[in-house]
């Protein structure tokens, strides 16, 4: 029986570019603005490093393929580096190798480096890519927002909820996540806004109105892991530790099948529940501290706390309202801002989610800190709603 | 295939689509440079959305034709159209995969002349074909130049007709073809618009004295009478019709409905489209004259049977009011706006993979798992459902009705029609597809709406001229029949 990743990894060193329209740096600056936090906090030499993870997701437009951009960038001294890729979840994918590295015990110290340089495009929003030779040939040619927004028309129906109440509660979450997002240094977005802005923005796909999207930035994460005994054995006393990292990708069912509603997104669920049990949580409600979720737009943030099993099915407009995940209610979400004001560099959001986590629990979060969290929970919905990898990965502090 | 019965007219059907504009609107835009645009401001005319074009229109048309009816049974199929989109590809065959019928049927893609599908009906009513029934679809989408007397006077839209054995609604007493090259107007593989010479001209030289002498052959051939005939099915311009049954001495005949008030001339399709008119308000035991023109000229003499008195038709829909020649301009590709700032992709189509997906993506051919009887598309290899393998067997969503189980009206994604409206249908027995909508706009979609499919321009590859298609959902009594 496997035993999990559950309390054998710590993240011993974190960094963050900031995010935005970083119109003065390309990827490898903003790998090494990453990067020299990350190694300047964990207090290891280059050097240390055995093997390192690099998550890009448009590597066309930015990077390039393979291990090279990081190696080249950080000169790394010919150590295994890898390249991954698994859309919106590719930077939590670069942290998942770099952890199972080290719980594998094939190395001590090891990398995950997330990074997404999206403003060379000359138009904003993201890039449209083949979605395979056959896909194209028949699959929408949607845009992320008019994807996600299928989620509210369904969402609605499913619950019998109007579309107004409906928009009054995604209004509450940007809302949320901009009064977050401007206590955050690093964050893209940093201005304040108002229920009524929300309501009146313009429309970009019925439902989703302009702020209900989420910015479109550039921007690097970076995490350097080496396991708990190796942490301690470098002195380390509180430290962050993996509880665990589940992925559940879709395998057609939503697309293919009418049994799915629409309504949720069922990746998240399994992932979830993997991903508490791995950890050992039993009411993740009550046992969780904060969360950072894949609010790449408002409606999905909703339907989230409902698929991570936090809000009961169909509370999830009542539980928003009430205050439940403002950064003063019970379980805060999206401390930091989330992909709605932090940004979303697509390779680099993952680790994003960590690093607040990591922050929040080793009580570094500055104007943004909580009160002695202990339990966080990272999400990431990689593609749409009707077919997607969904990532959940838990991490506790461990005190000395 | 049943050899059993006469030869005739088995089935019709015909396809106009949503979208109408007033010939007012036209006028209103263009007038300041031809003024005589005014008097011609009556009515209106059909329009193709952006994604239609001759070969989805005789889909359209083809399958309201050959609806509740065996499809196997079909043993060619017949594409008459002067706007074909392929020159070097079988549009018919296109029409055929759409159908979803058989690959040992034999394709014809018939041109050159607004009298093409008269000429190859012709023909069918009399050798319809050892291999089963005939499908003859004639379709013409041609476009237009903004202030011209074309503009105003064509219209968009195809019919379609099965022609075989068995209880034929009508059948053929007799026919004959004058070809005579008198160039009344020409487009050429160079050229987007027609070019049209005058008017009287035309008619004093080409109509007034081809029609007579076809259609006094085909009596002839017939063995009946002027007096014989009470409906004369025949598209010309003006009044020019009836002037021509006065000539002929078959006043007393119903003259087919011309459908330029709410259509306009629908070019090879006409003859058609006003047959499936005068075959729905002929009772049994009438002769019908029917005239193709187009240098020289088709004539056709058609006697209804018993089981023309159950074919009604359908009248013409109202459609979709297009009150806005700009945005007509732009869905016809006859002016390129900026649509505003957002990604760019190239569209190349791996040509490749369409061959091996062509039932998938020509015919919505999905799979039914012989396990435990779930239907899903794409056709795979492993059942969504109850996940056993190599267990679907092939079954078209084509004809199924969808319901809306979620959708968004996107103004982000690229449509010449903004707001591209999009979203997830459910289909029976435990089918979902993610699709595009078309003919809907704003405000339109509701979740639980049942809808259609059909089949329509998907995008285009401005960069190779390629189109591709693919199957759209559309409002349940989406276009008309005619």
């Amino acid at each position: 029986m496997a035993r999990g990743i559950a309390d054998q990894v710590a993240i011993i060193g974190m960094g963050c570019s900031r995010f935005g329209e970083r119109w003065d740096c390309g990827a490898d600056d903003l790998m090494v603005e990453a990067f020299r936090e990350a190694e300047q906090d964990a207090g290891i030499d280059r050097d240390a490093i055995e093997a390192a993870w690099l998550g890009v997701f448009y590597q066309e437009q930015n990077t390039g393929k393979s291990a090279l951009p990081l190696s080249m960038a950080l000169r790394l001294p010919n150590i295994p580096v890898t390249r991954v890729e698994n859309l919106c979840a590719t930077g939590t994918e670069a942290l998942r190798g770099a952890v199972y590295a080290v719980a594998a015990g094939a190395c001590d110290i090891a990398l995950a480096v997330g990074v997404e340089k999206l403003k060379d495009t000359g138009y904003p929003g993201l890039p449209e890519r083949t979605k395979g030779t056959f896909e194209d040939l028949w699959q929408v040619s949607n845009t992320p927002p008019g994807s996600f927004a299928q989620l509210a028309s369904a969402y609605a129906a499913r619950h019998g909820r109007s579309m107004e109440d409906l928009k009054r509660a995604m209004a509450h979450i940007s809302v949320k996540s901009h009064a977050n997002g401007s206590k955050n240094p690093k964050a893209h977005l940093r201005k304040e806004i108002t229920e009524a802005q929300v309501l009146n923005a313009p429309m970009v796909a019925y439902p989703l109105g302009l702020y209900d999207c989420c910015g479109v930035s550039d921007g690097a994460a970076c995490a350097i892991v080496t396991s708990v005994d190796k942490a301690r054995a470098m002195g380390l006393k509180d430290m962050v530790v993996v509880k665990a990292m589940q992925l559940a990708p879709s395998n057609g069912l939503e697309m293919c099948s009418s049994d799915w509603d629409g309504s949720y997104t069922p990746t998240t669920r399994i992932a979830a529940e993997r991903a508490y049990r791995e950890a050992g949580i039993g009411n993740p409600r009550e046992e969780l501290d904060l969360l950072e979720v894949h609010d790449c737009f408002s409606v999905t943030e909703l339907v989230l706390m409902e698929d991570l099993l936090l809000s009961g099915e169909g509370r999830a407009i009542e539980d928003v309202l009430d205050g439940v995940y403002d950064a003063d209610g019970t379980l805060p979400c999206q401390t930091d801002g989330g992909l709605k004001c932090f940004g979303h560099p697509v390779g680099a959001s993952g680790l994003r989610m960590v690093y607040e986590i990591y922050q929040q629990l080793l009580g570094q979060a500055g104007e943004r800190q909580l009160r002695n969290p202990a339990l966080g929970l990272t999400h990431n919905l990689g593609g749409l709603p009707m077919r997607n990898v969904a990532s959940v990965s838990i991490f506790g502090l461990k005190a000395a | 295939m049943s050899n059993a019965g006469d030869i005739g007219i088995l089935a019709i059907g015909a396809y106009i689509p949503a979208w109408r504009i007033r010939r007012e609107t036209i006028a209103g835009a263009m007038d300041w440079a031809v003024p005589a645009l005014k008097g011609m401001a009556k009515g209106e005319r059909s329009v193709a959305n952006w994604d239609e074009d001759a070969v989805t229109m005789a889909v359209e048309a083809s399958r309201r034709c050959v609806e509740g009816l065996d499809r196997d049974g079909i043993g060619h199929v017949a594409l008459a159209s002067t706007t074909l989109p392929f020159a070097d590809r079988s549009n018919s065959g296109l029409l055929a995969d759409a159908l979803n019928l058989h690959e040992r049927i034999t394709t014809e893609d018939a041109g050159g002349s607004r009298r093409s599908a008269t000429s190859v009906l012709q023909r069918l009513l009399q050798r319809p074909g050892a291999k089963g029934s005939a499908l003859l679809a004639a379709s013409d989408c041609r476009e237009t130049r903004p202030g011209s007397l074309q503009e105003m006077q064509y219209g968009h839209g195809a019919a379609a007709l099965l022609v075989g054995a068995g209880q034929p609604l009508a059948v053929c007493l007799g026919s004959a073809s004058i070809h005579r090259d008198l160039v009344d107007q020409y487009r050429t593989h160079d050229t987007a618009f027609d070019y049209a010479l005058e008017r009287r001209w035309v008619q004093e030289e080409g109509y007034y004295k081809i029609v007579p002498a076809a259609v006094a052959a085909a009596l002839g051939e017939a063995g009946i009478g002027t007096e014989d005939v009470q409906h004369l099915v025949l598209a010309a311009p003006g009044n020019a019709a009836s002037r021509l049954a006065a000539m002929m001495n078959m006043e007393h005949a119903v003259l087919a409905e011309a459908l330029d008030g709410n259509v306009g001339n629908t070019g090879a399709a006409h003859p058609l489209l006003m047959l499936a008119g005068a075959l729905a308000a002929a009772g049994p035991g009438e002769n019908i004259v029917l005239v193709g023109f187009g240098q020289g000229a088709d004539a056709c003499v058609l006697k209804t049977t018993e089981a023309a008195a159950a074919y009604t038709g359908e009248p013409v829909s109202a459609g979709r009011s297009l009150d806005n020649y700009v945005k007509f301009l732009a869905l016809r590709r006859q002016l390129r706006p900026d649509y505003g700032i957002r990604a760019e992709r190239d569209n190349r189509t791996a040509l490749s993979t369409l061959y091996r997906k062509r039932h998938d993506i020509t015919g919505f051919v999905g799979g039914r798992c012989r396990s435990c009887g779930s239907l899903q598309f794409p056709l795979g290899h492993t059942c969504v459902h109850c996940r056993e393998m190599e267990t679907q067997e092939p079954e078209s969503l084509s004809e199924l009705p969808g319901t809306v189980k979620s959708f968004t009206e996107d103004w982000l994604a690229y449509t010449p029609s903004p707001p591209l409206i999009y979203g997830n249908i459910t289909f029976p027995d435990g089918a979902n597809v993610l699709m595009e909508f078309a003919d809907f706009g704003p405000g339109e979609v509701s979740v639980g709406a049942d809808v259609r499919m059909a089949f329509r321009i998907k995008d285009f590859d401005e960069n190779r001229a390629f189109r591709r298609y693919f199957w759209k959902a559309v409002p349940q009594a989406g276009g008309t029949d005619g």
